[in-house]
């Protein structure tokens, strides 16, 4: 660590045991007794300013074989910053400048650190806005959704974040240095939702929209799923909204605390007209699907509300997630599936739709638990495997592997996991860069933990969760 | 072994970690640690926190100390409740916290050194508390001590005692005159307790607090203006608390008082010609809900107000609150003179707050900038805009 203090200045360098146990976890609570399993606490924490920064931690982490995990907001549920064999944690939100505006391209040039909030801030005096952006918008970073999903509110009228960054500057697990595009080696496409174990995301070029004469919040309510589902469908197939977002809610426990209904929401954007037509067509649809649309303003508040899309957990006060791409055809069969999960279990949930194109959605769902029960935590943890079973059976994939889904590569994914093996090998031989994720999960004493052994496992707590 | 309420408890583990909070808190956005941020610390205190909400006396002993640095390292300004996503009310744990480290002896050693001072000479500065009232006579302020009235004037330690903000005193003491309101000081005020409550200590404030209570129901007052947001919060929402019961007497903040003199019509201040910005302190402005009141009797004194950026709830601390100033003082500049940049990038003539730790605050700031920016409370814009001083 001399050496790290000595390059960088002891004040981008922690060793506190404090700060090493704040860094060693991220949204999701890990089990208690899953904990031991992994070495997750960090030997140390820095903050880098500069690229070069960066570069240097590399250069000396393949210098002494020491794991570097990339770390941006922390938003992030599925382990991708949780250390498993101790290491370096990079907290790159210092690195959250604004590097270059092309006023007359739009396009924008920010570290990655910089947090979707502050750009849609830097824009608000300009004629540009963002394409796309996630719902954690508030607190996660540019790099971060890089290095994940990049689908979010706009994805669906814009395209996924990949579709709307022109180029990249990466640190290579080497410490080298590169500008990426479409047509490098590696390319965007191939580091893009490597969640972090390929390369490091510097900064990014992003491509900007001009912004729409008017943006029109709506909000349908239903008092079935199937309607809701049905209705959403046919607004996709008729007009082109921003964004549409369809909620659920199944509760078995409680009745009182949240409507049960069903809604969605969304935005569409453009000019004057376009917008009026779009909107007197959707209010055409919802009607015929027996829901109704709420009064404007109400609509606007829950526009702005987008991106509290946890308020839930308030009453778990724990939630066990998990998020998948799923064809918009096996929505209906997936929704009922968490449902009869929630009611076995006896656990409340709630399932988020955010359709990404007429045939694909993104599906996430909340199951309300109590952590401070350990086993019992544990045991309901396998829900979200079940889930996940039964996504990919139906067609769909994990949003998403990191240290939680890695077992699910195999199946959902096998030609892009080998591929990703492959460009591991050839960049990372020495595996410094966030080691123990999506392609391999280690345990502490340095053994894989084979993928079947993980899902039989959490099989049998399933069982176990069942029956007592 | 303490117990933490239900609620406080399951606040903590409420919190989705999403950290919405962290880039928002002012002295993470310093400091950059995830320690210092309110989610790193809910996270800290969740690890602390065994079944049941007992506290882990052995990690306490090993992590204490780092962990009270943290706590202590806040203004409690409240901004990381204001954007929580699950609602936690943030603040209430803090001040929780404050409470279980004061009685394990693991604050500051400058909280403690204030304790001290603040039970020895009922007020913050180690002054006789005799010469509470001292700043009458600096200021030639007209002012009553009488055994019986309508309205007490609870003045408040920073205000007392501290000579670049006594002119906040005199120029509401002429306001209260002009208005022939039925007024008095205390004979004998104490420090409110604000500043024990944040240190932690509870039990400590209490005593304070039934001083007060004691003094002011002996008077037979029907309402406490304070032009002290701490001292607002105290006497409105803490004494009750404290003392189990709600004392007898309306707490009223001076801008409230004020805006009811102007929008009843009692009291018509000539327009001024100036451009007026506002800042709103974290314990009137978010914390109390006082928010509308001091930019309308603003707005009646002027047509160009200008609001600065984060204002109302999203009003960012000076760096005075939550004790911070005395933990950390480096810290606590630095707050202030972010803050006090963006107030002057309002290109406002004047600058106006209703708090006098605030006022204090940026009038040092002022001064050590350089730029010669004038700082005031609204009540002695008010008291100049009526020539009462
Ligand atoms: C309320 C809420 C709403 C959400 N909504 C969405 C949504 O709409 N869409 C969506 O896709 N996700 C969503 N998420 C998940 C998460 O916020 C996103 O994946 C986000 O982009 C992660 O960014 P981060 O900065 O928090 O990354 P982190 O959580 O810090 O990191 C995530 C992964 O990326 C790696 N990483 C971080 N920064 C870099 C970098 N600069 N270079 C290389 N690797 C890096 C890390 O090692 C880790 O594996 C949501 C989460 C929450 C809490």
């Amino acid at each position: 660590m001399n050496e790290v203090i000595n390059k960088l200045g002891q004040e981008y360098v922690s060793v506190d045991l404090l700060e090493k146990l704040v860094y060693s976890h991220d949204l999701a609570v890990l089990p208690k007794f899953v904990k031991p399993l992994f070495d997750t606490t960090p030997v140390a924490i820095v903050r880098p300013k500069t690229t070069e920064h960066i570069a240097e931690i590399m250069r000396l982490a393949n210098e002494y074989r020491i794991p570097v995990i990339p770390r941006g907001g922390a938003t992030w549920g599925f382990g991708g910053t949780i250390p498993v064999k101790g290491g370096i944690i990079l907290d790159l939100t210092g690195l959250n400048r604004i590097v270059h505006f092309d006023e007359k391209n739009g396009l924008l040039t920010v570290e990655c650190g910089a947090v979707w909030e502050d750009i849609m801030h830097f824009l608000r005096e300009t004629r540009w806005k963002l394409p796309t952006y996630p719902s954690s918008a508030l607190s996660s970073t540019v790099g971060g959704w890089a290095a994940t999903g990049g689908i979010g509110y706009g994805s669906l009228k814009y395209g996924p974040f990949l579709k709307n960054v022109v180029k990249a500057t990466v640190v290579l697990p080497s410490g080298r240095i590169v500008v990426v595009d479409d047509k490098s080696n590696p390319n965007l496409s191939q580091l893009f939702g490597s969640e972090g174990i390929l390369c490091i995301f510097a900064d990014l070029t992003l491509k900007l929209i001009p912004k729409s004469d008017v943006e029109v919040p709506f909000m349908a309510n239903f008092s079935n799923f199937a309607n809701a589902l049905m209705s959403a469908q046919e607004v996709l197939r008729l007009t082109s909204p921003h964004s549409l977002v369809l909620k659920a809610f199944g509760f078995v426990r409680t009745k009182d605390y949240v409507e049960s209904d069903t809604y969605f929401f969304g935005c569409v954007d453009g000019n004057r007209y376009e917008v009026y037509k779009q909107y007197l067509t959707l209010d055409n649809i919802v009607n015929r699907y027996r829901g109704y649309l709420v009064p404007e303003d109400e609509a606007r508040r829950e526009w702005e509300e987008r991106f509290y899309t946890l308020k839930i957990k308030k009453w778990g006060p724990s939630i066990l997630g998990n998020e998948f791409i799923i064809p918009t055809h096996k929505i209906l069969d997936m929704v009922k599936y968490c449902w009869q999960l929630g009611n076995q279990a006896h656990l409340d949930v709630e399932v988020e739709v955010m359709f990404i194109s007429r045939y694909k959605a993104l599906m996430f769902q909340l199951f309300l638990c109590d952590e401070r029960k350990s086993l019992r935590y544990l045991m309901s943890a396998a829900i979200t495997k079940k889930v996940l079973d039964a996504a990919i059976k139906a067609g769909g994939k994990p949003y998403g592997y990191g240290l939680w889904n890695f077992q699910f590569m195999e199946r959902a994914e096998p030609e892009k996991k080998r591929e990703l093996k492959r460009i591991k090998r050839m960049l990372d031989p020495w595996n410094v860069l966030n080691p123990g994720k999506m392609i391999e999960v280690r345990l502490r004493l340095g053994f894989p933990l084979p993928g079947k052994l993980y899902s039989m496992f959490m099989d049998g707590m399933w069982f176990l969760r069942r029956v007592m | 072994m303490f117990i933490l309420p239900k609620l406080h408890l399951e606040n903590v583990f409420a919190c989705a970690q999403c950290g919405y909070c962290v880039k928002k808190c002012p002295t993470y956005y310093f400091l950059g640690w995830e320690s210092a941020s309110p989610r790193g610390k809910i996270f800290a205190l969740k690890e602390f926190l065994g079944n049941g909400g007992k506290l882990d006396e052995q990690k306490l002993r090993k992590l204490g100390k780092p962990l009270s640095t943290r706590i202590f390292n806040c203004t409690l300004c409240g901004l990381c409740k204001e954007v929580c996503h699950t609602e936690i009310d943030v603040l209430e744990i803090w001040l929780k916290i404050r409470e279980i480290l004061y009685e394990h002896r693991l604050v500051p050693q400058g909280v403690i050194k204030l304790s001290e001072i603040i039970q020895q000479s009922k007020n913050i500065y180690m002054m006789d508390n005799v010469s509470r009232t001292d700043w009458v006579t600096y200021t030639s302020a007209d002012v009553n001590f009488k055994d019986s009235a309508e309205v007490v004037y609870f003045v408040g330690c920073i205000t007392s005692f501290s000579g670049r903000v006594q002119s906040i005193a005199q120029a509401f003491s002429s306001i209260l005159n002009s208005m022939n309101e039925d007024w008095t000081l205390l004979k004998d005020e104490w420090c409110c307790g604000h500043p024990l409550v944040l240190s932690g200590g509870i039990k400590e404030a209490r005593t304070f607090a039934l001083h007060n209570v004691e003094m002011i129901e002996s008077i037979g007052a029907k309402k406490v203006v304070t032009g002290c947001p701490g001292c607002y919060i105290a006497l409105k929402h803490e004494y009750p608390k404290l003392l189990g019961k709600k004392p007898g007497f309306e707490v009223l903040h001076s801008t409230q008082l004020l805006n009811s003199y102007i929008t009843s019509g009692k009291l018509a201040v000539p327009k001024a010609d100036v451009k007026l910005t506002y800042h709103d302190p974290c314990e009137l402005g978010r914390i109390s809900g006082i928010i509308q009141e001091p930019r309308m009797v603003l707005q009646s004194i002027t047509d160009t107000f200008i609001e600065p950026k984060y204002f109302g709830r999203e009003s960012i601390c000076c760096g005075s609150g939550g004790l911070l100033k005395l933990v950390n003082p480096y810290l606590a500049d630095n707050l202030a003179q972010r803050r006090y940049e963006i107030l002057t990038s309002t290109n406002a003539d004047i600058i106006v707050s209703a708090c006098p730790a605030c006022v204090q605050t940026f009038t040092q700031t002022a001064t050590t900038m350089q730029d010669g920016k004038r700082v005031i409370d609204i009540s002695q814009l008010i008291a100049e805009q009526l020539s009462l001083i």
